[in-house]
């Protein structure tokens, strides 16, 4: 029958509450208030004694009804009564006298008292051909739910449906944008507990990064002065989200407090995975590294909870050595006990290298992962760079890796770096200069400086070394030399004992722009010095007669 | 350490390193030299302020008999020296590649 040949059988009131409902429906409303106003709509326009409208849930392919706020909606399954029927067939189910018909089930009426005689159940269906629900009426106030019923019924249901859809999906979105925002203050909250500055140590360069891959991640890390030395950790919780976010947060803060009541690394340890055990999720865990580095002895101690690898540039023998985890990871069960700690003779121009896995397992558009391979022949080329130079080397190899693949794990990065030092004494002589020349040339090579600084770094020793030569003849018979790397390039001090004062820094400049019949040779080494490096001072102490120059040679950045 | 070759007709060919130690023979050599010489640097490693010394005396004495030194394929690092002891203006250089 068509809709048609009933819409003139409508009363003028009938027509006005359908399109005070079409009207409403097209109002934005939140998915409950909508659904009252369909239920009210019904009642009307139908003369039914009670409505409800049954949403389908498609994870769970159940029929939801939704009886009020506070108490958990009733679910059936999809198949079962007419609700089921109805939404499966996808068609009217009119029932005229309920206890009649055998599909009824009148557990329902038992429990609220009410007598259901008639019901009519509607499929609701967008349109998109998308089951949404099915709305249900009963007892229709004069007779029975008759032709003309369902016809009305199919108009409302089929706007109700639209609308029904549509809220849901504005639900969806406002709950996605509020996810949203959760996850942002969790990530504020999170970033703010990473180091924001790095540990000053002389001697030692540290460089730490984390970059989520979603708004929250489950990395960490931890780079700060305690009294046992400086904490190095990086750790790793499974999955994404708060919730890993949380436990690693939890994790940093704890070890923090346990490092400066006076732990030591292993009651640390050992009491930081307990109580975590506790506090995370039975399926869950984390990797982490922990260690503590020992600045004057020059010893990394640590345990790690299933990170690996740990990658130790050892500058001496220009290898990496590789260690694994001591444990398994933290929080996946209680630990009474823990073997010994594990530790790393940090000499000089050693680099310590642990990356989170979102580094190694980066895959790249042909599915390639980024590999431990290229992360050693990164840290190889460039270790001579400052730690966050490498950083931000090894973060540009991999963007380049992807090809532009998305970044799909946590990336985070602690680097700890030993600077390289050398110590060499030479003959006053002009004729030692060949082996001062050899002396820089294997600094370089072993540290891996910048090639560049090589040139400027040779010039100055030299002049400054020839200048003690011819003016302090009076000197002791050898010469000190001391190179070490920093952050930003080249340190060098030459020390002369048994000499006398000689300021080089008050040496004035040459004067170059005179024309050549007036130059005279000499005097251009010191001018030149000061230009080719970045900084020059003097230091003479009365009572060693010791003479001691340094100077900088930085990297143009 | 530090050879200087001539190759006739006023050239040079100076290679490795032109430092304090090696001024001696260095000098030595452009003593030897007269007329418009050319120093070809390509092979020019290193010159300290010393190694400097031993230029200018060679150009005040070539340009006193009219002739001069010129330098040829100078690298980087040699012309920030010449350039910051003023040697390029007393001296005509000629840069590398």
């Amino acid at each position: 029958m068509s809709l048609r040949s009933h819409i003139g059988r409508l009363t003028i009131e009938d027509m006005e509450v359908i399109l005070n409902v079409t009207r409403d429906l097209a109002a934005p409303h939140d998915l409950e208030a909508m659904l009252n106003g369909v239920v009210a709509a019904a009642k009307q326009v139908l003369k039914a004694e009670r409505g409800s409208v049954w949403l389908y849930d498609a994870d769970a392919d159940e029929m939801v009804m939704e009886v009020a706020t506070g108490i958990a909606p009733v679910r059936i399954p999809a198949s079962a009564g007419f609700v089921g029927a109805c939404a499966r067939e996808r068609r009217v189910i009119n029932v005229p006298d309920c206890y009649a018909d055998s599909r009824f089930n009148p557990d329902v009426d038992r429990a609220s008292g009410y007598r259901t005689r008639c019901m009519m159940t509607l499929p609701l269906v967008d349109h998109a051909d998308t089951l949404v629900g099915a709305m249900q009426v009963l007892n229709k106030i004069d007779g029975q739910f008759d032709a003309n019923d369902e016809a009305l019924a199919a108009v409302l249901a089929a706007q109700c449906a639209v609308a029904i859809q549509r809220a849901r999906m504005t639900e969806a979105i406002i709950e996605g944008e509020k996810m949203r925002r959760e996850l942002e203050t969790a990530r504020i909250v999170q970033m703010s507990t990473l180091p924001s500055k790095m540990p000053a140590v002389a001697g030692y360069d540290f460089h730490g990064m984390s970059r989520p891959a979603s708004q929250t991640g489950g990395d960490t890390f931890d780079l700060a002065v305690v009294d046992q030395g400086v904490l190095v950790v990086l750790g790793d919780a499974t999955g994404h989200g708060i919730a890993p976010a949380l436990s690693v947060t939890q994790m940093q803060a704890m070890l923090r407090m346990a490092f400066r009541l006076g732990a030591d690394l292993e009651t640390a340890f050992i009491n930081v995975n307990n109580q975590l055990e506790q506090t995370t999720a039975q399926d869950r865990f984390i990797t982490a590294f922990i260690g503590l580095l020992d600045t004057t002895q020059h010893r990394i101690r640590f345990q790690s909870g299933g990170q690996a690898p740990i990658l130790h540039w050892c500058a001496q023998s220009a290898t990496f050595e590789r260690r694994g985890p001591t444990t398994f990871p933290l929080a996946a069960m209680q630990m009474r006990s823990l073997r010994p700690s594990v530790s790393l003779e940090m000499a000089p121009g050693d680099v310590l290298v642990l990356l989170s896995d979102g580094v190694y397992e980066y895959c790249n558009s042909a599915d390639e992962q980024f590999g431990e391979a290229r992360v050693e022949g990164i840290v190889a080329e460039h270790r001579g760079l400052s730690m966050a130079a490498l950083g931000a080397r090894i973060l540009a190899e991999v963007h380049a890796f992807a090809q532009g693949a998305p970044q799909e794990d946590d990336i985070t990065l602690v680097l700890v770096k030993r600077e390289g030092t050398a110590n060499g004494t030479f003959a006053r002589s002009i004729d030692a200069l060949p082996s001062l020349v050899a002396f820089t040339s294997d600094f370089f090579t072993r540290y891996g400086v910048d090639p560049t600084l090589l040139y400027p770094v040779d010039f100055a020793l030299e002049e400054l070394f020839t200048n003690v030569v011819k003016y302090a003849a009076g000197g002791g018979a050898r010469v000190e030399i001391d190179m070490a790397t920093h952050a930003e390039g080249i340190e060098v001090v030459l020390t002369d004992y048994h000499a006398e004062r000689f300021d080089v820094t008050e040496v004035p400049d040459a004067k170059v722009d005179l024309p050549i019949e007036q130059r005279r040779p000499g005097g251009l080494g010191l001018h030149l010095v000061r230009r080719m490096v970045d900084h020059v001072d003097y230091e003479y102490s009365d009572v060693e007669r010791r003479s001691r120059i340094r100077f900088r040679k930085n990297l143009r950045t | 350490m530090l050879t200087i070759d001539s190759k006739g007709g006023g050239l040079l060919v100076i290679t490795g390193r032109l430092d304090a130690a090696q001024c001696g023979s260095a000098q030595a050599a452009l003593d030897k030299v007269d007329g418009v010489v050319t120093l070809d640097c390509n092979g020019l490693e290193y010159i300290s302020s010393a190694g400097l010394g031993v230029l200018l005396k060679t150009q005040k004495r070539l340009l006193a008999e009219a002739g001069k030194l010129r330098l040829t394929g100078v690298n980087r690092h040699l012309r920030d020296v010449f350039m910051y002891s003023g040697f390029d203006q007393i001296i005509d250089i000629e840069t590398a590649g």
